[in-house]
């Protein structure tokens, strides 16, 4: 059992860390405000580096977590040096985790952040820039807030536009129809943005396929158990006009799948989102005609790597452009033909990033619709 | 006869029927073997947790361990079973007894934390949830573990007059379900205990001893309903169990078990559980639009209890 162990001692150590910035609290913001505001802008050495997320049940935040944690390591440090602010869905314990941390390292904080949903993303900022610190978010983010409000302390915002990609995932599919027939969506969390953006990437390829008709669309959750049951539900409704279904992510299509095995449904074209290792395998099956790769590895530890570097002093974040302050983070279409490739080359080890590297994979600036 | 309590005691049974009349009226496919068999399919994990739950509600209890225990049971059964060599026909068998096992273990601790600490079960049995949640989430650190071998998938890919075997295991654990409730004394102290606690304490009724073992036989009913739910999708998670609380409880009381203790049983859940599933399946299936889904489901539930419980006995509702 000896990862209980270990799991036991780094979560000491984190919930160490985090107890002594509460106790530090008060002494160490007075502190800050007699000696900080002169020195706020100053490189500073060997800062602690956090990262603050939601939780641990879901692969996409532990890639998150692992490309954290390399980054680290790359400079030297144990992955215990980088801290864990679980926020456990609730933007509350989020902001006040992160003020508990500014609290006790004052400006030596280099800090990553989803700040959970995006009214939360301007506080934390604020409270960042306050203490002098660095801070690099992803996802969430008010279309108002921009880094180059906030001069060096706002580094950068990565965010990935999930409507293209699902487009390109939904004409695969309808290729894979014959470009005719009825196909059903099986959708996130209804007011999530991906969600969104993943339903009017399939509404937009659709206007090319006049032959394929839309049966149904209804939020699955990204819930394996629930999408099981509204593929059930859909099959019973729509019988044998369903020709193929567009899923919102991987864990949705695990479901779908599945619902489909019960039935002895062999060959329904299922199209996918997340590029998740086991939704991988089963592109390169064939199961899954295709889906999209956002990253999250190389997310996770260039976040970190930005918040970090800015805060040493390495560069000078507002003499970058805009297009280097928010961004879109990489998308990668995954298809059978070469499935075995990505995965050879993306899951089965990581790939050594350069962590100063950090544009390189990115996909342009952030366009906001009006 | 047509008397009230007649009909009390039949309306969760006339609310599954008008429910499937009305949703075949809308839309003729919802009547069909097929689409029972989904329905089926989808009831037949939750009806193992809400029957280990009837029979703590039966004694006036409340058991909100469901979603921690099934969790673990679960990801415990599919790291035992691909340890055991990942087949049913082979030492992989093994892994269900171990895992009903699990699911004892688990389910007398809650019963001792609430019983020898004293604590209200409300209060033991979620904390324990929680505690289940945060072990499965140590044991997989967040991953899923994948169950493919065929002949544990056989459970919904073989069918048998149109019905996954599933649903036959389902059937004869719902069977020893109502064995435990009419033919033992255990399940006749449920009733006892639920129906006046300081009567059957008077009457030297060891009822803190009756308790666990109310609790530990839930928690193998939860072992079984996650083998299930590992069986129905193929993969065991963390998340396996979520939503199982909300549905279970939701289809015991709709069902006709009073929360209060004493009265209803498991073929009352049977009926609930079906309820619940019909509804979720006949809203999907009649098209409603998917933000009305959750509403219609508070008011149909509202409903259904509201027919199926007699409250001319209580003073008070609490």
């Amino acid at each position: 059992m000896s990862f209980i162990k270990k799991f036991i001692e780094q979560e000491t150590i984190n919930r160490r860390n985090l107890l002594l910035a509460s106790a530090y609290g008060l002494s160490g913001a007075a502190a800050l405000r007699m000696f900080g505001a002169g020195a706020a802008h100053a490189a500073v050495e060997n800062p602690t580096i956090a990262w603050s997320y939601r939780d641990r049940t879901n692969p996409y935040w532990n890639y998150i977590v692992y490309g954290g944690e390399a980054f680290v390591e790359s400079l030297g440090l144990p992955k215990s040096a980088l801290v864990n602010l679980i926020n456990e869905g609730s933007s509350e314990k989020s902001l006040a985790d992160v003020k508990a941390l500014l609290a006790k390292d004052g400006n030596k904080v280099a800090l990553a952040i989803d700040a959970n949903d995006a009214p939360n993303c301007r506080p934390v900022v604020e409270a960042v820039a306050a203490a002098g610190a660095h801070v690099s978010t992803i996802w969430n983010k008010t279309d108002d807030l921009h880094p180059w409000d906030f001069g060096d302390n706002y580094v950068s915002h990565m965010t990935w536009s999930d409507e293209g990609p699902a487009e390109q995932t939904a004409r695969i599919l309808f290729d894979a129809m014959g470009k005719k027939g009825g196909v059903v969506h099986l959708g996130g969390i209804a007011s999530n943005n991906p969600a969104v953006e993943r339903l009017n990437g399939l509404k937009n390829a659709l206007k090319d396929y006049p032959d394929i008709q839309l049966l149904d669309a209804q939020p699955a959750d990204w819930d394996t158990q629930k999408a099981n049951q509204i593929m059930a539900s859909f099959l019973t409704r729509y019988g044998d006009e369903i020709k193929g279904v567009h899923c919102a992510n991987d864990t949705i299509a695990y479901g779908v799948l599945e619902a489909l095995r019960a039935e002895g449904i062999e060959g329904m074209p299922v199209v996918s989102y997340d590029g998740n290792e086991r939704a991988v395998e089963l592109v390169a099956k064939g199961e899954i005609l295709a889906t999209v790769f956002t990253n999250p590895y190389w997310g996770g530890g260039i976040t970190a790597a930005l918040a970090y570097y800015a805060t040493i002093g390495a560069f000078k974040p507002s003499d970058e452009p805009h297009e280097h302050r928010e961004f879109y983070g990489p998308t990668i279409l995954i298809t059978p033909k070469d499935a075995l490739d990505f995965k050879a080359k993306y899951l089965d080890t990581n790939p050594t990033y350069d962590w100063k590297d950090f544009w390189g994979p990115s996909n342009g600036p952030i366009q906001y619709k009006s | 006869m047509l008397t009230q309590d007649n009909l009390q005691k039949w309306a969760p049974l006339l609310v599954l029927v008008v429910l499937v009349v009305f949703f075949t009226a809308v839309n003729p496919n919802f009547l069909s073997i097929r689409n029972f068999a989904r329905i089926a399919i989808a009831s037949t994990p939750a009806l193992m947790i809400a029957v280990g739950v009837t029979f703590v509600i039966l004694m006036g209890s409340i058991d909100l361990s469901m979603e921690g225990s099934v969790a673990v049971c679960a990801v415990l059964f599919a790291t035992f079973f691909a340890a055991l060599g990942g087949s049913l026909a082979g030492p992989g068998l093994l892994a269900v007894p171990a895992t009903l096992l699990v699911g004892a273990v688990f389910g007398a601790i809650n019963g001792l934390v609430h019983v020898k600490l004293r604590i209200p079960s409300f209060m033991a049995s979620l904390s324990m949830g929680f505690v289940g949640i945060g072990l499965s989430l140590l044991i997989t650190g967040g991953d899923r573990i994948l169950v493919e071998d065929p002949l544990f998938r056989s459970l919904l890919t073989v069918r048998l007059g149109g019905f996954p075997l599933m649903t036959y295991v389902a059937i004869v654990a719902l069977l020893a379900g109502w064995f435990i409730q009419n033919h033992t004394t255990i399940g006749r102290n449920f009733y006892a205990v639920g129906g006046g606690e300081d009567l059957a304490h008077a009457s030297g009724l060891n009822v803190n001893k009756v308790r666990v073992i109310c609790f530990l036989i839930a928690g193998v009913f939860y072992a079984l309903g996650a083998m299930l739910a590992v069986a129905q999708i193929g993969i065991a998670e963390t998340v396996t169990g979520r939503n199982l609380m909300f549905v279970s409880i939701t289809s015991v009381v709709v069902g006709g078990t009073a929360l209060w203790g004493g009265s209803g049983g498991v073929w009352n859940t049977l009926i609930g559980v079906l309820i619940v599933n019909v509804i979720g399946n006949g809203m999907v299936v009649i098209g409603l639009p998917s933000y009305v889904q959750d509403g219609v489901l508070g008011l149909l539930v509202i409903t259904a209890v509201y027919l199926s419980t007699d409250r001319r006995s209580l003073s008070f509702v609490k």
